[in-house]
């Protein structure tokens, strides 16, 4: 195994990443939003590279807790705290509804349900207007506020969403370093065997689920925080297929691929769009590049960086050490 | 207690409308190795999904220890005692040899894993199942090397070091010889002998010399259905099963 690859550099290159943004990048905005993808995109991993679920309902997950803050915040200003845990409730309990209904079929038929669902909670969110606002979406959510000041700065949000950061994607760490966690690869490799030997597959595959929709809701709030707004947007299938196209390009090794994955295509869109206006195209063709050159992603990137740097005469891949 | 660990009453399975398992009634006794042999298509391997859950039985029941689990899951058959090796290698190829054993050992208390906070490691228990396995079928040079990258024999080894390591009380092997060099199948026979003195063992065996060897009894089946059923000196000398296997003399001494 490669050393980045152990859970305490993983949460090191998490810290890193959480004091390197604010150094390189002049807009708090999107360093806040590089965070906020980071952590919805590895729990996305957690289903596609863990579990081998390749999820469409992502987006579900994102914009019920976008809704779930939108609504708590513009109608009844709940404390945001709880507002955050309701989302991950919510969340967690969403997927579970989706995953318990979409893990009945394999394969194709699998990624179709998911988008089926994905569909299904769009147009549930359009069609409530009352409670969503529709097209418009919630205007005027309003930012955390600590000790009675509100975090209306860009920088200062990106406080506290790196805090929130950082406790998550240590819970995702140790929910993959766990014995679930490793029974999830199991299911991942072979499934038929995993129930052979005694695992209810399906219980696994739920509770990743549940895990994968509490963090993409609580993702999801803090989106709606860090805009202002609860958009009819952030539930749609659209956002489903960019938290897919992050998590493919980080690659699904490592949860830190992840958050390069994230910061990668945000980044880019940053850049590409103020340089020219179908931007889409260019990224379009990165993703030919990674799917077609770069199968383990980014983090296969890194991986092989690494060991060209530090471990001169490649070791055929000795899985020596104990995880 | 009664003496039948195992026992079949008119057990059939369907695929689709082609009957690859019918009427087959079978008592397995505590404690002895029984072997299952038949020519290629026979339902040998169908009859031990039947037996492990993996397929559902399309008439009759399935009794173990005389509690009825023909509607019993897969899963829920592990916990009642039942394990079993496959006859296509069928491991977590990415994962290394020791992790392949513990998940196994793990999988008879499966409810603990779904704790997303305990380390795998703490399961005592089911790491000392694993190292016991790994010492019984001398696989301890290569614990850390992915499932997916030992040798044929070594990987034979550990399908069959997967079923043992969930401790069951009745254990299923499928041609856990196949493919095997000769020294390999010397020591899968003594080990089978072994298992046959504290466990109930099932096998499905093509290579007469052991079946003959190390069987209390031997059930033939073609086509579907119980041919013959005795001691190996019955079945070798039975006329209905020289002609099952068309003239392939089934050879072996009987010890
Ligand atoms: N999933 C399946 N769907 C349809 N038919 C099947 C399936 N699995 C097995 N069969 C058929 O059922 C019959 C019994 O197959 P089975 O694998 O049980 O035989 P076997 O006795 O184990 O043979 P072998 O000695 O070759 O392993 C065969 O005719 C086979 O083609
Ligand atoms: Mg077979």
């Amino acid at each position: 195994m490669n050393p980045l690859d152990k859970p305490w550099a993983q949460l090191a290159l998490a810290l890193l990443t959480v004091l390197i943004l604010p150094l390189f990048l002049k807009s708090g905005i999107l360093a806040t939003e590089i965070l906020i993808f980071a952590m919805v995109v590895a729990a996305c991993n957690l289903l596609l590279g863990y579990t081998g679920l390749l999820s469409f309902g992502q987006g579900i997950f994102f914009g019920i807790g976008t809704y779930a803050a939108g609504i708590c915040l513009t109608r009844w200003s709940v404390p945001v705290p709880l507002v955050l845990a309701g989302a991950a409730v919510l969340g967690a309990a969403t997927a579970t509804l989706v995953g318990w209904l979409s893990i009945r079929r394999q394969g194709v038929y699998f990624v179709m349900l998911t988008l089926a669902f994905s569909q299904l909670f769009y147009f549930i969110a359009y069609t409530f207007s009352g409670l969503t606002g529709g097209d418009n979406g919630l205007l005027g959510v309003p930012r955390p506020s600590i000790g009675g000041t509100a975090l209306d700065a860009p920088w200062s949000y990106y406080t506290y969403v790196a805090v929130c950061f950082v406790a998550v994607f240590a819970l995702l760490v140790m929910v993959t370093q766990s014995t679930f966690g490793r029974t999830l690869l199991a299911i991942r490799e072979n499934e038929g065997r995993a129930a052979a030997i005694g695992f209810p597959t399906r219980l696994f595959k739920i509770e990743a689920f549940a895990i994968s929709g509490a963090v993409t809701a609580f993702g999801g709030a803090l989106h709606a925080m860090l805009i202002g707004v609860a958009p009819l947007s952030n539930i749609e299938y659209h956002t489903s297929e960019l938290i897919l196209i992050m998590t493919i390009i980080g690659g699904s090794s490592s949860l830190f691929g992840s958050v390069l994955g994230a910061g990668f295509y945000l980044l880019l869109a940053d850049a590409l769009s103020t340089v020219w206006p179908r931007w889409l195209l260019l990224l379009g063709l990165v993703l030919v590049t990674v799917a077609l050159f770069l199968q383990r992603g980014l983090w296969g990137l890194v991986e092989r960086g690494y060991d060209l740097a530090f471990r001169r005469e490649r070791a055929p891949e000795t899985p020596a050490e104990e995880h | 207690m009664t003496d039948i660990a195992l026992q079949t009453r008119g057990l059939g399975v369907k695929y689709g409308t082609f009957h690859a398992l019918a009427e087959v009634d079978l008592q397995i006794r505590r404690n002895s190795v029984h072997s299952i042999i038949g020519p290629n298509g026979a339902g040998k391997t169908t009859l031990f999904h039947a037996l492990t859950g993996r397929v559902r039985a399309s008439s009759g029941r399935i009794e173990l220890d005389g509690r009825d689990i023909t509607d019993t899951s897969d899963d829920d058959r592990v916990r009642l005692g039942i394990a079993r090796s496959f006859q296509v290698t069928s491991l977590f190829p990415n994962l290394v040899l020791r992790e392949n054993l513990r998940l196994a050992a793990q999988g008879r208390t499966p409810w603990q894993a779904l704790a997303p906070w305990r380390r795998a490691e703490s399961n005592a228990e089911a790491l000392a199942i694993a190292d016991e396995v790994i010492q019984r079928l001398e696989l301890g040079p290569v614990v850390n090397r992915l499932a997916g990258e030992l040798s044929h024999g070594q990987q034979r080894r550990l399908e069959v070091g997967m079923a043992m390591a969930a401790r069951p009380r009745v254990i299923l092997l499928d041609e856990p010889t196949s493919g095997m060099g000769i020294d390999d199948i010397e020591a899968m026979k003594q080990l089978i002998r072994d298992l046959g003195r504290d466990h109930t063992v099932l096998f499905i065996e093509h290579n007469m010399g052991i079946v003959m060897n190390i069987s209390d009894v031997v059930t033939v089946m073609r086509l579907g259905r119980k041919l013959v059923e005795g001691t190996p000196a019955q079945v070798r000398d039975d006329p209905e099963v020289q002609r099952a296997y068309l003239g392939n003399m089934i050879t072996g001494d009987i010890a």
